[in-house]
């Protein structure tokens, strides 16, 4: 129940900012630590009226870094690195003729790097813990890289998410298991619209608690306050107000007390000006406990 | 981790998936044979020289060999290049046809010959529409003018601020940009506007594309 959960997805143009979940922040002097590829392979997209449209396939490969340590009993920090992000387009050719109309392109840079503290409100053991995080994301990423300035690796903005979060660990049976849900507000700047966030996460722990598998649905709505293409006049290659509802099957096996696997895969289930396609996650983790 | 091969295979799989592969359009048209000069009369004893303008099947211009031909050679005698001797006052029925098959492909245009060589100011009007989900809709007209050509929306035009990157094209593939005129990246997304436009033809482009550019989604489009 104390790991912490990552999810990036993808947003058309760009990375949305990491969050790590649950209300429990890590013991002073424990962490947690991952290496994972996240990626996400799409051809069509969700538009602006909820429908599915066709687009130019593109990709999304992101080589990740993330940890928190316990600085207390109570704060925690957080941090996720995307050392690798590559985003690709695909050629178009002319199924008539075979030569190439757009050629594709790639660029491979860093991400957008998120910093956090958690903090837990309430003592250690609490029958419904409750913590607050302060997640920072800034934009060390590249925006509008390419040719056609269509490939980014981050958004360009500094966000900052206030998030709350309180859950319940409890028994099922002879298996252990949590349940936990979250509420934030995404604050962003370089007239990005606002988001408000919740969702909720359901664990459950077999295998004398070795496979730790979880069902999570995430909800994004944009506060459709920032600039659009009409009203922002700096760059013609300008896309906001992204939403979604998305959910995240993630399974996490410890191969020793230490050393584990994970692996996830997610889609959105609804969404407006984003990918229509599953993500997916490997990973390897070092829980320091 | 205790099979590393296994390891290694995904791997690899997930780097062949990270590679730029192909996309294909569907972009097969009609070729098409189409008169470009736009003369009502032309002036007795005088000539005029004709111009054509060939499509392949997927909207590109090509040179092919053409054969003019005159419905009355009494009234408009023609060359085998075009050129056009206006004899005597009346009407006559230009046409140009492939030269190297047997296909349907043709044009024609009626012609008078009289006092003074007139040509014709084109002007032609239409409807755009969404072929997308993303809202684009309106009337427009399309007028030569001395320089050039004017490209007016009316009113009723409206099109979807959520794209990035949204431009407007003259193209002869309704989906394709590929040889399009591009006039350029759409800054009204709502009622009456115009495009005052040089180095293009009237009868250049057969259609108005709008195309999301960076992330090559077609959002609508129009004919001329």
């Amino acid at each position: 129940m104390k790991q912490i959960y990552l999810t990036v997805f993808f947003l058309v143009l760009s990375i949305a900012t990491a969050s790590a979940g649950g209300p429990w922040p890590q013991k002073k002097g424990h962490g947690y630590f991952k290496l994972s590829e996240w990626w996400t392979i799409f051809d069509q997209h969700y538009t602006d009226s909820g429908q599915i449209d066709p687009n130019v396939t593109s990709g999304v490969f992101n080589t990740s870094f993330y940890a928190e340590y316990g600085i207390t009993n109570r704060f925690t920090t957080i941090v996720n690195v995307p050392l690798l992000s590559r985003n690709l387009i695909n050629n178009l050719r002319s199924e008539t003729t075979n030569e190439i109309i757009v050629a594709g392109d790639a660029i491979n840079t860093i991400g957008d790097i998120d910093v956090g503290l958690k903090y837990g409100i309430t003592k250690r053991g609490a029958t419904i813990p409750i913590a607050v995080s302060l997640i920072l994301g800034i934009p060390t990423g590249t925006e509008n890289g390419g040719s056609q300035q269509n490939l980014n690796t981050g958004d360009g903005e500094f966000n900052q998410i206030l998030r709350i979060d309180a859950g319940r660990g409890f028994n099922l049976g002879s298996y252990s298991a949590y349940l936990s849900a979250y509420t934030a507000i995404n604050n962003r700047s370089n007239n990005y619209s606002e988001e408000f966030r919740y969702g909720i996460e359901f664990g459950l722990g077999t295998f004398n608690k070795k496979l730790w598998t979880s069902t999570k649905i995430n909800v994004v709505e944009s506060f459709k306050n920032g600039a659009t293409a009409e009203t922002i006049t700096s760059t013609s290659l300008f896309a906001n107000n992204t939403e979604y509802s998305s959910i995240t099957l993630e399974a996490n096996y410890y191969l020793t007390k230490h050393i584990g696997i994970s692996a996830s895969i997610a889609g959105a289930f609804r969404g407006e000006i984003i990918a229509a396609a599953p993500s997916y996650s490997l990973g390897v983790f070092y829980d320091m406990k | 981790m205790k099979n590393p091969n296994l390891i290694l295979i995904s791997f690899l799989a997930l780097l062949m998936t990270a590679c730029i592969k192909d996309d294909f359009v569907d972009d097969k048209v009609d070729p098409l044979l189409r008169i470009i000069s736009a003369i009502d009369t032309i002036e007795i004893n005088t000539t005029y020289q004709f111009e054509s303008k060939y499509l392949n099947n997927v909207g590109n211009e090509e040179d092919v060999d053409v054969i003019w031909s005159s419905s009355d050679p009494s009234i408009i005698e023609i060359s085998a290049n075009g050129l056009a001797f206006a004899k005597t006052e009346g009407q006559a029925i230009i046409s140009v046809s492939l030269g190297n098959d047997t296909s349907s492909l043709m044009d024609s245009a009626e012609v008078n010959v009289g006092d003074n060589t007139i040509k014709i100011k084109q002007f032609s009007m239409g409807t755009i529409r969404t072929t997308s989900s993303y809202k684009l809709e309106g009337d427009f007209e399309l007028k030569e003018q001395e320089n050039g050509l004017n490209l007016s929306f009316a009113d009723n035009y409206s099109a979807s601020t959520a794209l990035p990157g949204l431009f407007v094209y003259f193209s002869n593939n309704k989906n394709s940009i590929a040889n399009a005129f591009e006039i350029g990246s759409v800054e009204v997304f709502n009622g009456a506007h115009s495009y005052e436009l040089v180095g293009v033809g009237f009868s250049d482009y057969k259609y108005i594309v709008y195309f999301c550019k960076p992330f090559n989604v077609k959002v609508g489009d129009g004919e001329l």
